[in-house]
């Protein structure tokens, strides 16, 4: 049956690929509305390699549209840590370009920021008028000492910061492949307009960015990117839409990712099914990051690592409490129930024996589908037999739990800054271009110590 | 050509705010899009591909593209 659908899909594609040696194939046909948009891929880059479904994505992310939860820690974490990365940044920036993945935590990140710091920003103030109008007033009567010195130390070293996010990001667009997301950052946004930034939203693809050449100051991305195809092609197309001197940051999941569901499925299905095929989507390494930069242009490239371990509850106690019930009822709920019902609902799940090991792993799983990152690859097995979910569950429980019962999951974040060139920036030298010789640097300092 | 659908996207009405207006740009072509106020939806003249804008929310992902039928034929004639 696979096979049948596989060889009619292989075949369209030769017919397809035959269809464009005919005259006339330069003109835009329907072919681009069709399956993959193979013909466009090939014409727009250089590599025909499709790993992901982007359509199957498209579909998952309106389903974390819907699932999302706001108290998502790990996004949080993330999106934090990204926005951290801008505030290092002494440059403004007045067009952003904020790309799929969490946006939303982006968004509802920036706008705490910016409330928090003019919040912060003027009682400071207040406080430095106070102390600069009436300062011996103050001190003896409505001000505290330490208030005044707070002041006084934040007036002299911390100025600076007066050039921070709120000010710094005037145009925000927000881009997404799915509608259902934008749909509801722009809800998000209704409700709680940031007010210091001018937000827009367009739904596009992160492979066919539809932005203007040299227009956007900042092009941030938050756990989006690791699910292009063609990932060094959305990299350059960002560096075009960048200005000179403008800054692409992104956040990404790297290879160390969900290793212990990787782990439990390979060996879980060696075990019941005798072979293995991908369950966990193929993610860049560190490595692979910092060539991307560079091979997309970017200059002053720099990648970091973090690694979060998210812990889940696991269900024993409930999922217990099921199993006795169900034994009283001489509930033989023969294990017919099939997974789709299982991953469709979530109060099924204590409802049937054979799920309740699997329980300990829907914590997981749920988490994954609210972030949008299941499966989506193209040559993605379909069927996920109960034996050998149970068989995952289990070994993963057994290899992984931690004593008090929580199921550790690992997310590596690979973090990505470049710059487009400018010519203020500090670059290496000319080779041969130096004055002193090394070895004489070496003879002053070593005489000296 | 091009002057003109610049022209008209600075007067757009559709719900598109001035900044969409001005960096949007046909996601495969990469050439300037035109308003239409009739249909509500945005056209890239060099590939004659129309994108809806759903609720003022452009939609320029290729696959919510659909060719223009009269793009077509002036083409081939």
């Amino acid at each position: 049956m696979r096979a049948a659908t596989l060889y009619q899909r292989s075949s369209l594609l030769l017919r397809r690929r035959r269809r464009s040696i005919e005259p006339y194939a330069l003109v835009p046909s329907g072919s681009f509305c069709t399956d993959n948009g193979d013909d466009f891929e090939s014409t727009n880059t250089s590599s025909r390699v499709t790993i992901f479904d982007r359509d199957l994505k498209r579909k998952q992310r309106d389903r974390s549209a819907w699932l999302m939860r706001p108290d998502d820690s790990f996004v949080n974490a993330v999106a934090e840590n990204l926005l951290d990365r801008l505030e290092d940044c002494k440059k403004t920036f007045p067009s952003a370009l904020c790309l799929g993945g969490s946006m939303e935590a982006i968004r509802r990140l920036l706008r705490g920021r910016g409330e928090n710091n003019s919040s912060e920003l003027l009682s400071v103030s207040k406080l430095w008028l106070y102390a600069d109008l009436d300062l011996p007033g103050a001190i003896n009567g409505s001000m505290r000492n330490e208030d005044v010195n707070d002041a006084m130390y934040w007036w002299n070293n911390e100025r600076h910061y007066l050039v921070f996010v709120p000010g710094a990001i005037e145009k925000l667009i927000m881009m997404d492949t799915s509608y259902d997301m934008v749909k509801l950052c722009k809800d998000f946004q209704h409700d709680a307009p940031n007010e210091n930034i001018e937000t827009s939203f367009v739904v596009g693809d992160e492979e066919f960015l539809p932005i203007k050449e040299s227009s956007l100051d900042l092009v941030i991305s938050c756990l989006g990117l690791h699910w292009t195809n063609d990932l060094p092609g959305a990299m350059i197309q960002c560096k075009l839409a960048l200005k000179p001197d403008g800054l692409f940051l992104a956040a990404i999941l790297g290879g160390e990712t969900l290793k212990e569901l990787r782990i439990a499925c390979t060996l879980a299905q060696m075990e019941r099914e005798g072979g293995i095929s991908p369950r966990v989507s193929p993610l860049a390494q560190v490595r692979d990051a910092g060539n991307l930069l560079t091979r997309a242009g970017f200059s002053l490239p720099g990648v970091d690592v973090e690694e979060y371990v998210v812990k889940y509850k696991s269900y024993r106690k409930l999922a217990a409490y099921t199993h006795t019930y169900s034994l009283l009822h001489h509930d033989c709920c023969d294990l017919d129930t099939s997974l789709v019902i299982l991953f469709c609902s979530r109060l099924r799940l204590y409802a049937h024996k054979s799920q309740i090991l699997l329980g300990v792993a829907m914590e997981l799983i749920e988490h994954l589908r609210s972030m949008g990152e299941t499966n989506a690859l193209l040559q993605r097995n379909n069927i996920l037999k109960r034996e050998t979910a149970l068989a995952t569950a289990a070994i993963y429980d057994s290899m992984f739990a931690a004593e008090d019962g929580t199921i550790p999951a690992t997310f590596q974040v690979i973090y990505m800054t470049g710059w487009k060139e400018h010519h203020s920036q500090q670059k290496a030298k000319r080779r041969g271009s130096a004055t002193v010789s090394f070895q004489d640097i070496q003879k002053e300092f070593g005489s000296g110590s | 050509m091009v002057r003109v659908s610049k022209a008209l996207l600075k007067e757009a009405s559709t719900g598109l705010s001035k900044t969409l207006s001005e960096i949007l740009v046909c996601p495969l072509s990469k050439q300037p899009l035109r308003v239409c106020e009739e249909t509500g939806s945005l056209i890239s003249d060099s590939i004659g591909v129309s994108f809806p804008i759903k609720d003022g929310i452009p939609c320029l992902v290729p696959k919510d593209g659909k060719i223009l039928d009269i793009d077509d034929a002036t083409k081939r004639n």
